[in-house]
């Protein structure tokens, strides 16, 4: 039992930093029909920016996204304006190949620069726990989730409350209305894909304590970002939510009850059956331009 | 005209080039390193060319293509080492993996549109990796499977292998034109370019995009198979490299998506990239980086790849006259000739189509609200009613374009609203768009043979135009007036002229039932009046209309009965004199204008719709 509530809230843990990790993935879905294959790789980039902050100056990995999410948010910015907005009216497929490019530059990049090596920051705390009971809440996952759901938080209000959110939500729901009354695609655009590749800021600082990660494990966590919003709906936020939770669980609970090398296989999974079943997603609406 | 010449000499050069590898081991044996590197092309190529049969013709991106070499390796490997054979004589079980694989994977994603595809490949190579390096019992996990060096003698190097890939090269392109030629081809093409269009003409969209990724896997499963020996070592992130899947990628957009030698021309380049990027680009450790980078910069800046740039280049300066619509032929057109009807016709005493109680909800907008239509055999049925009254939608539920929440739709004794829509084709639906859409990189001839009249197999890997079918096509083509447009590309037509080809392209079908939705918009007077003619052709030899029209006198002129929809149902029914008068009709769309001039009330306040 304390096996399975251990499991349980380990995975709610991860699930929330998950969570912040997909949201980005999703808005930017949301708002550019793009699937930012190289969000993954900005999570890498992050991570490492955050070890090299950490090993250099000593300061708390976690709280380096206070750096790290600003200049992800400008570097989103420039990606934005340099790169994808020339394909963004093309096909989908363009979109995703340049993604998947510069995803490799990234990699490419960091493998020459830093090395092909597994790091992972390790700060004072990283091996402490808070005991609840029988339950062991490792403190870097506790502080991990908070600071994932304080952004969270953040960006709730910023797209609800501000004017600039709910422009960009007003161009997720129908672009060319919100033309008309002056939300300029190409500007929403940029900001959502800036907003987007933010959370990467937060998410990748946060991956740097509890993931020892390596220049080319950004597949692996593009996988996991895409068996999420997948699970989600592409495109939902409240979807990216439930799914980076439900997922979390998945994959604490088969390391626990299975093995640590099967339980990657969990978004596979989760992504084939959930494609086989309800190809929209547990969130996802059916849109009117899939049928027509 | 270009084109046609232009076919034959690349079959040429491509035939010297053919020849020129073929005698180069003979020339020139001593020499292994070239040899090596123009095998490592021809396994390259093998692959683009098959990734292109899905992703170039079908336009579905997969980016986990990889795989297919990877799966073809170890079935090769695992059978090998079990049976104890060589693993050449079991490549081709390499193969029919791989295909199994593909049908299983495409079966789960393909049957729906979007991004699911694309995500669903590299989700598999890298699921693939992981299983694996996990099945150790198989697959012996990450120390990989070592094989038996290969049985020549030392003397023959890497000959054998060179011919074995540029075999499997040969019959992967020959493999790659057949399918293009074929119905299949067309279909995928059709399915690129508007996927929704493609199922209303009797594409069965899922079962073509299926077949697709299957034949692009099998060939690349029966390479790996090869290749396994050739390397005689694998392992799991060796052979499921997502690199590798890259550089198919690569290969085919640099030399040209869609096209028949340009995979093998990219192939070429981008091993030769790869190659000269090893030896002076400080090793493997920088191909990341400089694949990476040749990606964004062939997205961004030659998206089309080399051989169609190259063609439009050559277009540009040898441009060819553009003919206009013959208009006089049109109208002085002779005896519409119409053609055999395999079906037995509609029972009489039954209607044609039937809507009953049909529903469709946008969000908190109901576009048809409990619809009833009914279209009797042999009529000419008018739809009228004002904009968004559920016109066009309620086409696109009877067509399976969309489906409804609730209600029935039968067609000729049979309930077709769950039928997929290429199956209501099949049964003799056809219809026109309210914005054209024709296929537009397509000639205007391969847009008309484009149809497809049934699911049989054999139709399917019929030629995409034989003779009978092309004769037919130009007969159609005429009736239009637009014979002398047939090698045109769909998309430089007028609008009025596309209508026309749209026209043309549902006859093909030979449909019992014709949904016209505004057949007159954009369409000129004088030709309009050969549409109309046409139509009452015909509907003389047997031909059901539906049509929803806006040009009130067309439609009193040529139609008998007229429904008027309005908010999402039929408010009134009946012969044109009546519906002209019907107080109801004319308060919700015609307006005064319509009035009779003994009855018209004096002008009030009053807004007129």
């Amino acid at each position: 039992m304390t096996q399975f509530l251990q499991a349980v809230v380990l995975g709610l843990l991860i699930g929330g930093v998950y969570a912040l990790m997909a949201s980005g993935l999703t808005l930017i879905f949301g708002v550019m029909r793009i699937i930012n294959i190289a969000q993954g790789a900005f999570l890498i980039l992050v991570a490492m920016i955050t070890w090299w902050l950490w090993h250099e100056t000593g300061i708390d990995p976690i709280l380096a996204s206070v750096i790290t999410a600003p200049l992800m948010f400008g570097f989103g910015w420039v990606v934005h304006r340099l790169l994808i907005s020339r394909v963004s009216g093309e096909s989908s497929s363009m979109s995703i190949l340049l993604t998947f490019g510069f995803a490799m530059v990234i990699e490419g990049v960091l493998d020459i620069t830093a090395g092909n090596r597994f790091r992972s920051a390790t700060p004072s705390y990283f091996d402490e726990s808070f005991r609840i009971g029988s339950v062991s809440l490792p403190k870097a996952q506790v502080f991990g989730f908070l600071a994932a759901v304080l952004v969270l938080a953040a960006l709730y209000y910023v797209l609800t409350r501000t004017w600039t959110g709910r422009a960009i939500r007003a161009a997720t729901q129908n672009p060319s209305g919100a033309a008309l009354v002056g939300v300029g695609a190409a500007g929403t655009a940029a900001l959502a894909f800036a907003l987007g590749s933010a959370t990467t800021g937060v998410g990748g600082s946060i991956l740097s304590v509890l993931y020892p990660f390596f220049p080319a494990s950004h597949y692996d966590w593009i996988s996991r970002l895409l068996g999420i919003v997948v699970l989600g709906g592409m495109g939902s936020l409240p979807g990216a939510l439930i799914g980076a939770g439900i997922l979390g669980l998945a994959e604490t609970l088969t390391a626990t009850y299975g093995s640590l090398s099967w339980s990657t296989l969990v978004f596979y999974v989760v992504i084939m059956v959930v494609l086989l079943i309800r190809p929209q997603g547990l969130f996802g609406a059916r849109l009117r331009e899939d049928a027509a | 005209m270009t084109r046609l010449r232009a076919l034959p000499r690349a079959h040429l050069i491509a035939g010297i080039c053919l020849l020129a590898l073929v005698l180069y081991p003979v020339i020139n044996p001593w020499n292994p390193y070239p040899q090596g590197v123009l095998l490592l092309g021809f396994l390259l190529a093998i692959q683009a060319s098959s990734w292109n049969i899905i992703s170039g013709y079908g336009g579905y991106t997969s980016l986990g293509h990889s795989m297919f070499l990877g799966l073809g390796s170890y079935t090769a490997g695992i059978l090998a080492l079990r049976w104890g054979v060589n693993p050449l004589w079991v490549a081709p079980l390499g193969g029919v993996t791989a295909l199994v694989i593909a049908v299983v994977i495409g079966s789960v994603v393909l049957r729906t549109r979007g991004h699911a595809f694309v995500i669903i490949t590299i989700a598999m190579l890298l699921a693939a990796q992981i299983l694996a390096a996990n099945f150790k019992s198989l697959t012996q996990g990450s120390d990989g499977i070592t094989l038996q060096l290969p049985f020549w003698g030392r003397d023959f190097q890497n000959i054998p292998f060179y011919y074995a890939f540029l075999g499997l090269l040969v019959l992967t392109v020959l493999f790659s034109a057949w399918l293009r030629r074929t119905k299949f081809g067309a279909g995928l093409v059709a399915i690129r370019e508007d996927e929704g269009k493609a199922a209303s003409i009797g594409v069965n969209t899922t079962r073509f995009k299926i077949v697709a990724y299957a034949a692009s896997a099998f060939m690349i499963g029966t390479a790996g198979g090869v290749y396994a020996y050739y390397l005689t070592f694998i392992n799991p992130v060796g052979s499921f490299a997502i690199l590798g899947s890259v550089t198919i990628v690569l290969a085919t957009l640099t030399g040209g998506r869609g096209t028949l030698y340009g995979p093998v021309i990219g192939a070429f380049i981008v091993n030769l990239v790869s190659e000269e990027s090893t030896v002076y680009g400080g090793g493997s450790q920088s191909r990341v980086l400089i694949f990476g980078v040749a990606l964004m910069l062939v997205v961004l800046f030659l998206p089309r790849g080399i051989l169609p740039t190259a063609e439009a280049w050559w277009r540009k300066h040898h441009p060819v006259e553009v003919e206009y619509t013959d208009q006089a032929g049109a109208l002085s057109g002779g005896p519409l000739t119409t053609y055999e009807r395999t079906r037995e016709p509609a029972a009489e005493d039954r209607p044609l189509l039937e809507v009953r109680g049909v529903s469709k909800r946008f969000g908190g907008l109901t576009a048809v609200d409990n619809a009833d239509l009914v279209v009797q055999p042999g009529t000419i049925t008018a739809l009228i009613g004002p904009n968004g009254s559920g016109k066009t939608t309620l086409f696109n539920l009877i067509t399976g374009g969309m489906t409804a929440d609730s209600g029935e739709i039968w067609f000729d004794g049979k309930r077709i609203d769950g039928m997929r829509p290429w199956n209501r084709g099949h049964l003799g639906l056809g219809r026109t768009y309210q914005v054209t859409r024709l296929f537009k990189d397509m000639t205007v001839q391969q847009n008309v043979v484009a149809p497809l009249p049934d699911s049989r197999w054999r139709t399917m890997f019929a030629g995409a135009v034989h003779g009978h079918e092309a004769a037919r096509a130009r007969d159609l083509l005429d009736i239009v007036g637009l014979g002398r447009m047939a090698d045109q590309p769909a998309g430089a037509l007028s609008y009025g002229q596309q209508k026309l080809v749209e026209l043309a392209q549902v006859l093909m079908l030979q449909p019992r039932l014709i949904l016209l939705d505004e057949p007159a918009g954009g369409v000129n007077p004088s030709l309009l009046g050969r549409l109309t003619e046409v139509i009452r052709e015909l509907n003389r030899s047997g031909v059901t209309f539906l049509i929803v029209e806006h040009n009130i006198p067309l439609v009193l002129e040529l139609c008998d009965p007229v429904v008027v929809f309005s908010r999402g149902a039929a408010i009134a029914e009946g012969p044109p004199e009546r519906i002209q008068q019907d107080p109801i009709v004319l308060d919700a769309y015609l307006g005064d204008d319509w009035r009779p001039a003994e009855s018209a009330t004096p002008a009030s306040g009053k807004v007129v719709q």
